[in-house]
């Protein structure tokens, strides 16, 4: 299994690494992967082939993913053991991110902030 | 009415620090109805006139093995790019500008430094060849008379390479800090 540390030096993941290893949960080929990824950020993140490529050669030369299939030239790649231990650390620390900002949030909510989605 | 396939052919010196100007140069001779046949030959462009059309260029920075480049080349092409070749190691795409799509081949600035340090690393493995093989020739006594040529053009190879470590470094830094 790996280490705290080893887990730990990659963190905290670029926005695109870390919604690319969320669609990784099952096999996914690269064109899937940015549809997805589009598909559950709602359009708000868009990864880019030159991107992608780069993110998938980093993350199977780190051993987070592995490639399972290949169909035509399309190579499909899901999360290893390791991938997993970093994705659940990410999205750890981003509950953790997200709690403390919540409780904040409220506070300035009462303050008469009115946020700026809104306006 | 005369409906001739014709072709232009261009000479066009393309230093590595100019990426994004060659991108915008393609584009605009695109817009004119000059579309760029395929990338090859350093420094030469055949274009095929035709119906103006709005294409964004982009260019990678990659060098790599056949098996490698055919997932590379994939990805692209599903991505909705079409690929018109290389020039040494650059890979050129292309792609109808649409609104509501990426018209970026890189998303974000993480994969854009990548691709600038692939050419520095690229460059900088030249240089220190160059720079272990002729430095000291160049301060040395010439043994023959053409010599002193050859040492003047290194130099200049030298200097010049130089400036576009420079530029790559300044490039990567503008980025890293946004």
């Amino acid at each position: 299994m790996s280490s705290k540390d080893d887990v730990k030096k990659y963190l905290p993941l670029t926005e695109a690494t870390y919604f690319i290893m969320l669609t990784l949960t099952e096999p996914l080929h690269g064109y899937a992967v940015m549809q997805k990824v589009e598909e559950i950020s709602r359009c708000a993140v868009r990864v880019g082939p030159g991107t992608l490529y780069g993110v998938f050669t980093t993350l199977e030369k780190e051993g987070l993913i592995v490639k399972v299939s290949e169909q035509d030239r399309r190579k499909s790649y899901t999360l290893t053991p390791k991938g997993k231990a970093v994705l659940a650390n990410q999205i750890e620390r981003l509950e953790l991110m997200s709690h403390n900002g919540a409780a904040v949030l409220k506070r300035l909510k009462a303050d008469g902030y009115e946020g700026w989605v809104n306006r | 009415m005369t409906e001739e396939k014709k072709t232009v052919k261009k000479f066009r010196w393309f230093w590595a620090w100019q990426d994004e100007a060659e991108e915008a140069w393609l584009g605009e001779m695109s817009r004119k109805g000059y579309h760029l046949v395929a990338a090859g030959i350093p420094c030469i462009y055949e274009f095929k006139a035709g119906e103006p059309k709005d294409y964004v260029y982009r260019l990678d920075f990659q060098s790599f093995r056949k098996k490698e480049r055919e997932e590379y080349l994939q990805l692209f092409q599903d991505a909705g790019w079409e690929y018109l070749g290389q020039m040494s190691s650059w890979q050129y795409f292309r792609k109808e500008a649409k609104p509501g799509e990426t018209n970026e081949i890189f998303t974000d600035n993480e994969s854009k430094t990548g691709k600038y340090k692939r050419v520095l690393y690229f460059l900088g493995f030249f240089y220190i060849i160059l720079i272990a093989v002729f430095w000291g020739r160049i301060w040395g006594e010439s043994p023959y008379p053409w010599w002193d040529g050859i040492k003047i053009f290194i130099a200049v190879v030298l200097l010049i390479m130089t400036y576009a470590i420079i530029r790559l470094v300044m490039r990567i830094r503008k980025l890293q800090r946004r």
